[in-house]
């Protein structure tokens, strides 16, 4: 991996890519003339996601092998996305991002999203959901301090997200329905999506409870071990 | 020659694009609805599984979309009825119906590239984009079936320790929660010998090669001329302002003239391509076989 020596760079691209490029991205490739490029956005948004993923260590060891994790945690997410109606993906891609921190947790997110619409479909949503996922994950590293111990804000997290996931999408529902943002549609599409919301919810505060204990110790038990 | 799944992925991807991107920016119903037909048709001959469910969850959701815009949108000046004194009026339903048509022929488009663009070849493109990238895919890739593998094995395992029970429901949720909490411990003690193997071998010191199974061949050249001669044939329409084609206040629609039905036929040249190189194979296959 791609070592950034420099601090401040470091700390500029935390901010910049998850909460201003990301979605221009997003949001200005579905708006403007890229739209029909949508694969080269989402592989764009993958690959600032990688800038993003190496400016959250300083060596090169830690890299290799929190890629590799990452990867891992990857592949079980795209396993889970098979189960009918609950999806564990939000749930794993919070867990990644506290044990792990943020910047593994946007990647794992973000590459769920793209590796998982190889066989679910891809098409200019790809891009949204990279952008859903991958902030999710991204905040939850961000809080991590709180969310670690303390299982009540944990799955009040969950559930917020779930509902985070649901509006962001529905913002990309609007813009290719309407071609421009119309508040009216947005509402109308938040209200016929309610059903959906729920399951996020429900399945995020769901595989939160299930998952975090056995999965969060044995990424700490990796972290001490090999001083990931 | 080739069958069109076989072709450079590079020629897909061109053909895909340019025949989704006149899709999504046209709103004219001739070639809107020529993309919907062609949509069903690809992803019928494409799709060996024939999985008929999703094409009625397509049904219903063009169903959804084509009502949602009349109950939504109360322009135009046909009005059919009146609902909770909102007129509910027939350009605003056409204008539903178009644009529900766009997105889902949009969609079949995606679905029929989804089972053409297989993950080998799309990690031909993304290599090309970015080695990196496509070395987290494709590690993320193998380990989907490298878990399932492991998962069979841990399970004969506890199997064979008499730890495992079919009969009761509770015990076998609890047998497979053990079963998935000692895949994640293989699976990261796994990955971190992997990633000190890959260290070990010089990861990240020089630049990284790829190995690619697909060859330009002069057919795909071809292929991405015509394709892109019949693109132009139908933007040059779309640009000369022919498929122009408004909904409100009033249906009212450009004059196709000579320019937008040639673009016209171009598009739809493009959109039966695939056809035409499956047939023209099918045929020289059978007059192969009559030779024997």
């Amino acid at each position: 991996m791609i070592v950034i020596k420099n601090r401040s760079l470091r700390n500029t691209i935390r901010f910049l890519v998850p909460f201003i490029i990301v979605p221009m991205l997003a949001i200005g490739g579905s708006l403007a003339f890229d739209r029909k490029k949508h694969i080269i956005i989402s592989m764009s948004i993958a690959i600032f996601a990688l800038l993003l993923f190496s400016a959250g260590f300083e060596k090169k060891r830690t890299g290799t092998r929190r890629m590799v994790i990452s990867a891992v945690m990857i592949a079980l997410c795209f396993a889970g996305r098979f189960i009918p109606f609950l999806k564990p993906i939000s749930a794993l891609t919070i867990i990644s991002g506290i044990y792990l921190g943020g910047e593994a947790g946007f990647l794992v997110g973000a590459m769920t999203a793209i590796l998982s619409n190889f066989y679910f479909g891809q098409g200019p949503w790809t891009a949204f959901q990279m952008l859903a996922w991958g902030l999710i994950g991204y905040l939850a590293g961000v809080f991590s301090n709180h969310l670690k111990d303390n299982r009540i804000l944990l799955i009040a997290y969950g559930g917020l997200t779930g509902a985070l996931y649901s509006f962001i999408m529905d913002i990309w529902t609007v813009l290719w329905y309407a071609e421009g943002f119309e508040l009216k549609l947005y509402i109308s599409a938040l209200i016929t999506a309610i059903p959906y919301t729920l399951s996020y919810v429900v399945s995020n505060v769901l595989f939160l409870y299930i998952l975090k204990k056995p999965v969060g110790e044995k990424l700490d038990r990796i972290k001490i071990k090999y001083g990931v | 020659m080739r069958s069109f799944s076989e072709y450079n992925p590079v020629a897909i991807f061109i053909y895909f694009f340019s025949v989704t991107g006149v899709a999504m920016f046209n709103t004219h119903p001739v070639l809107t609805a020529l993309s919907l037909v062609g949509g069903i048709i690809c992803l019928l001959t494409y799709d060996k599984k024939r999985r008929y469910k999703e094409h009625i969850g397509f049904f219903i959701l063009f169903l959804i979309l084509a009502a949602a815009n009349p109950l939504v949108s109360h322009n135009g000046v046909t009005v059919l009825f009146v609902l909770n004194n909102n007129p509910v009026t027939l350009e605003a339903l056409l204008y539903g119906i178009n644009s529900a048509a766009i997105i889902i022929g949009v969609l079949y488009w995606f679905r029929t590239f989804t089972h053409i663009m297989t993950s080998d070849k799309l990690l031909y493109i993304t290599g090309a984009l970015s080695p990196k990238l496509s070395l987290v895919l494709s590690m993320a890739l193998r380990y989907v079936p490298m878990f399932r593998e492991q998962t069979e094995k841990v399970r004969n395992a506890q199997k064979g320790m008499g730890l495992f029970k079919d009969d009761n429901i509770i015990d076998d949720i609890r047998s497979n929660m053990r079963i998935y909490s000692i895949l994640i411990t293989w699976a990261l003690e796994n990955g971190i010998t992997t990633a000190d193997s890959m260290e070990a071998r010089g990861f990240g010191v020089g630049k990284r090669s790829c190995y690619s199974n697909f060859s330009f061949r002069t057919s795909d050249v071809l292929f991405i001329l015509t394709d892109l001669s019949l693109l132009t044939a139908t933007v040059i329409g779309m640009i000369s302002g022919r498929f122009n084609y408004g909904f409100y206040p009033k249906i009212n629609s450009a004059d196709m003239g000579a320019v937008g039905t040639v673009g016209a036929i171009a598009y739809s040249v493009l959109i039966f391509l695939p056809f035409i190189i499956e047939m023209a194979v099918n045929i020289r296959w059978k007059y192969l076989k009559s030779k024997i």
